[in-house]
């Protein structure tokens, strides 16, 4: 009779064990240094949210800058007339929102055009847009103002996401969504924890490997990410210190995963207050910054230097454009020119006090001016006041090297080249107050024929580049590599540098 | 003046501790007039970098190793116990500067004077020290001047509320009294008579001080509101190196040792002090 209990007790419990071993659900986690959630409404979101956004709102088409190839999402496919002034996209079928109802032509609309009407965010990716037009239910057509590249504008990390029109921002706040993603909200709290679970009714399916559930956890402590990373509570882990980036390498248990970003940074120059006002000395700081020693040293080689103002792998990135290196010799020689053979002046440097990065290249920097006699002040500020600064209504008053980072609000060289160097009335980003008629209608023109002639594009940025290095109201100095520690586990996971930080869980699983 | 300087080391002796403070700042201060001259590397201590040798351990070369920019921890720590002794001294001066006139004038006067002077200490008193300091350094703008300002701004209405309470004692004496009645002026009976004669306390007080300035300036480099890099600051390479602390734990460690020692050596002086300086206890010690 014993084996008979036995079995039993097996029968009964393999019966309880097997479901708990089937429906396991499968959770991945996502350790973020700052707040989870800054904005709710998709429309406008515009902050660090889009790390979950991406997986709960999804936008007619993707960018991968590696190949300069869209992906279908909600569009399958687009077409754009002969003057490039309409944009027709032909919507998936059969999708639904995660409020029940359908995507189609008149919900794209209607999404669009309450993102412009709000008038927050990266709204004026629009810009260009006259009207649209519902052509069918499963049609939607874009007529423009001028030719833009409207296949960039609708695969926008920011303010392109389609959601269902019907509800507003308050709605959003109470941790509702309203997307065509595979996630959905499950909870929050705060802005420091959000939980997605599956979509059911998701349009792709939900065959094969997939995580049921998806966490991201605000951990500010680096070393507390960590160890997170390291013990496998976290599946993905941004922004560890270089340090422990170089100790985790050899952990069996963790990937490094680095991919170059459209993240750089830059020194801008004051070109209205002496003696930066003259474009010898200018050119001579440009040829003091010690490149090398900078990737070497503070990016532990995860960075380039960069080359012009666009970042490596952005269309609009060029080997034809000028390129400067550390020479001090060549630098001396300049200055000698510009009347200041032994240096002997002095020069204000802000960045933002606790980037340590800044601050690290800043004091490099220093120790190669201090062999020219020129002495630099770094000066740690917070943003506000660092930008305060550089607003301030004497330009004299203002600092002489500005050093900050810049990344595109889509994946656009316009986004470099206009915000921070194009004449502007009231300083807004141009911190070089620099001001070059010929330069100007260079790049205006090349963004009116990046909708059309994407070569010519190209060639007219590269010239308005060169301009740039001749004129150097800046220096870009390296272009950075987003390096993330990964769980070794953690398969289908691609960086797109397009869309900074955002993680498709929907692609992932764990091997 | 042989017999009085025998006598209080005679005293000191019996508070060896008192030793160990003394021992403490005086070799501070040797450092700190000699550190030009006896760090091994010099130039790191002015900024120079070399991104080769970053991140270096301790080793014979580099005794405390090197930081994330090659620099000498040693040389580094040892150039900072100068910025930290200057540090010390002008801002315990500068608000003794300001607190003492103050308190001698609010003690002496009474009345009137007396209740706006110590309303607006008050005020002053009522923001934590720290506090404040951060608030009026980040309002002058983040160097090491200001904030040795901002420090001597948050720190002197403790020596006008000592000094005054003294004061206040010290002119009902008879001395007072009599120079007053030989029509001696206003400022001699309180430059020559009363403030001399009440400064004791605000002495002792101000060397045990030092201790706590030098930290408050740690403190305000550390969160980026005083030094600015890369002046070697014992609290700015603290917060400089505290990335690193997983990976290399020298380049933190060691100017926090430093600031614990120069702190501690402070605080047993100014300990020290007081017991020698307050009549009661040195009565009792000799007893």
């Amino acid at each position: 009779m014993l084996w008979k209990k036995i079995l039993a007790v097996a029968v009964v419990t393999g019966a309880m064990l097997l479901p708990a071993l089937a429906e396991q659900p499968q959770v991945a986690m996502y350790g973020y240094h700052s707040e989870v959630t800054v904005f709710w409404d998709p429309a406008y979101s515009f902050s660090n949210e889009i790390i979950w956004m991406h997986n709960v709102y999804e936008t007619l088409l993707r960018y991968d800058p590696f190949t300069d190839q869209f992906q279908p999402v909600l569009a399958e496919g687009y077409e754009r007339s002969e003057d490039g002034l309409t944009w027709t996209f032909y919507l998936r079928r059969g999708v639904k929102f995660h409020t029940g109802r359908e995507m189609n032509a008149e919900a794209v609309k209607g999404a669009i055009e309450r993102t412009i009407s709000l008038g927050k965010g990266a709204w004026y990716i629009w810009d260009a847009v006259e009207s649209i037009e519902v052509v069918d239910d499963y049609t939607v057509a874009f007529h423009l103002k001028y030719p833009a590249p409207m296949d960039l504008t609708v695969a926008a990390c920011y303010s392109a996401f389609i959601f269902d029109p019907a509800y507003d921002h308050d709605w959003y706040l109470q941790g509702h969504d309203s997307g065509t993603g595979p996630y959905t909200i499950e909870r929050f709290e705060g802005n420091t924890l959000m939980v997605l679970e599956k979509f059911e009714g998701y349009w792709g399916g939900w065959e094969g490997n997939h995580f049921d559930k998806v966490v991201f956890k605000t951990v500010p402590s680096p070393s507390t990410l960590r160890l997170m990373v390291e013990s496998g509570q976290v599946d993905i882990a941004y922004q560890l210190p270089v340090s422990d980036i170089q100790a985790l390498k050899d952990n069996p248990n963790v990937r490094i995963v680095h991919t170059p970003s459209f993240q750089n940074l830059l020194a801008l120059f004051n070109t209205q207050k002496p003696p930066l006002d003259n474009p010898l000395v200018r050119r001579a700081l440009a040829y003091t910054i010690p490149y090398q020693d900078v990737i070497q040293g503070v990016l532990a080689g995860y960075g380039r230097q960069a080359r012009g103002v666009v970042p490596y792998g952005l269309w609009g990135w060029s080997d034809r454009v000028k390129q400067y290196t550390l020479s001090l010799e060549t630098a001396k020689l300049l200055l000698s020119e510009a009347g200041y053979p032994e240096g002997g002046f002095k020069l204000l440097l802000t960045y933002v006090s606790a980037d340590e990065n800044e601050r690290r290249v800043a004091e490099l920097w220093k120790s190669q001016l201090a062999k020219l006699g020129i002495e630099l002040e770094v000066r740690g500020m917070p943003w506000d006041s660092q930008w305060e600064l550089g607003q301030a209504p004497d330009p004299t008053k203002r600092q002489d090297i500005f050093l900050f980072y810049w990344w595109p609000d889509y994946a656009h060289p316009h986004s470099f080249l206009s915000a921070m160097f194009q004449t502007e009335e009231e300083i807004v980003f141009n911190l070089c107050y620099y001001s070059n008629p010929l330069y100007d209608e260079l790049i205006t023109r090349a963004a009116e024929l990046a909708g059309i002639d994407r070569a010519e594009s190209i060639n007219m940025y590269v010239e308005a580049q060169n301009v740039l290095m001749e004129d150097v109201p800046g220096v870009s100095i390296y272009d950075m590599e987003y390096v993330r520690a990964v769980n070794a586990k953690l398969q289908g996971y691609v960086d797109n540098p397009a869309y900074p930080h955002v993680v498709w869980w929907y692609n992932c699983w764990r091997g | 003046m042989g017999g009085r300087l025998s006598y209080g080391l005679r005293l000191a002796g019996r508070n060896p501790l008192t030793l160990v403070g003394l021992t403490g700042v005086l070799v501070l201060g040797l450092i700190a007039a000699v550190a030009p001259w006896i760090v091994p590397y010099p130039q790191d201590c002015r900024g120079a970098t070399d991104v080769g040798e970053q991140f270096q351990p301790p080793s014979l070369r580099h005794l405390f190793g090197t930081d994330e920019l090659g620099r000498d921890v040693f040389s580094r720590v040892i150039y900072g116990a100068r910025i930290s002794l200057v540090v010390g001294i002008v801002t315990i001066g500068l608000a003794l500067a300001i607190g003492v006139p103050l308190g001698v004038i609010a003690g002496y006067s009474g009345g009137l004077v007396d209740e706006v002077i110590m309303r607006v200490t008050d005020t002053f008193l009522s923001f934590p020290s720290l506090l404040l300091a951060m608030a009026i350094s980040a309002m002058l703008g983040p160097n090491l001047r200001n904030a040795m300002v901002a420090i001597a701004i948050s720190w002197w209405p403790w020596y006008t509320r000592l000094l005054r309470g003294e004061a206040i004692s010290v002119k009902e004496r008879e001395y007072v009294a009599a120079a007053r009645a030989m029509g001696a002026s206003w400022a001699r009976v309180v430059f020559r008579h009363v403030l001399p004669n009440s400064m004791v306390p605000v002495i002792i007080q101000a060397s045990m001080d030092f201790g706590g300035v030098i930290l408050t300036c740690a403190s305000l480099s550390f969160l980026g509101l005083g030094a600015q890099p890369p002046i070697p600051e014992w609290g700015l390479m603290i917060s400089s190196g505290r990335t690193f602390f997983l990976t290399s734990w020298w380049i933190v460690t060691f100017p926090g040792i430093a600031i614990f020692l120069a702190v501690l050596s402070f605080n047993l002086l100014g300990d020290g002090l007081r017991e020698l300086l307050d009549p009661k206890v040195r009565r009792r010690m000799l007893r």
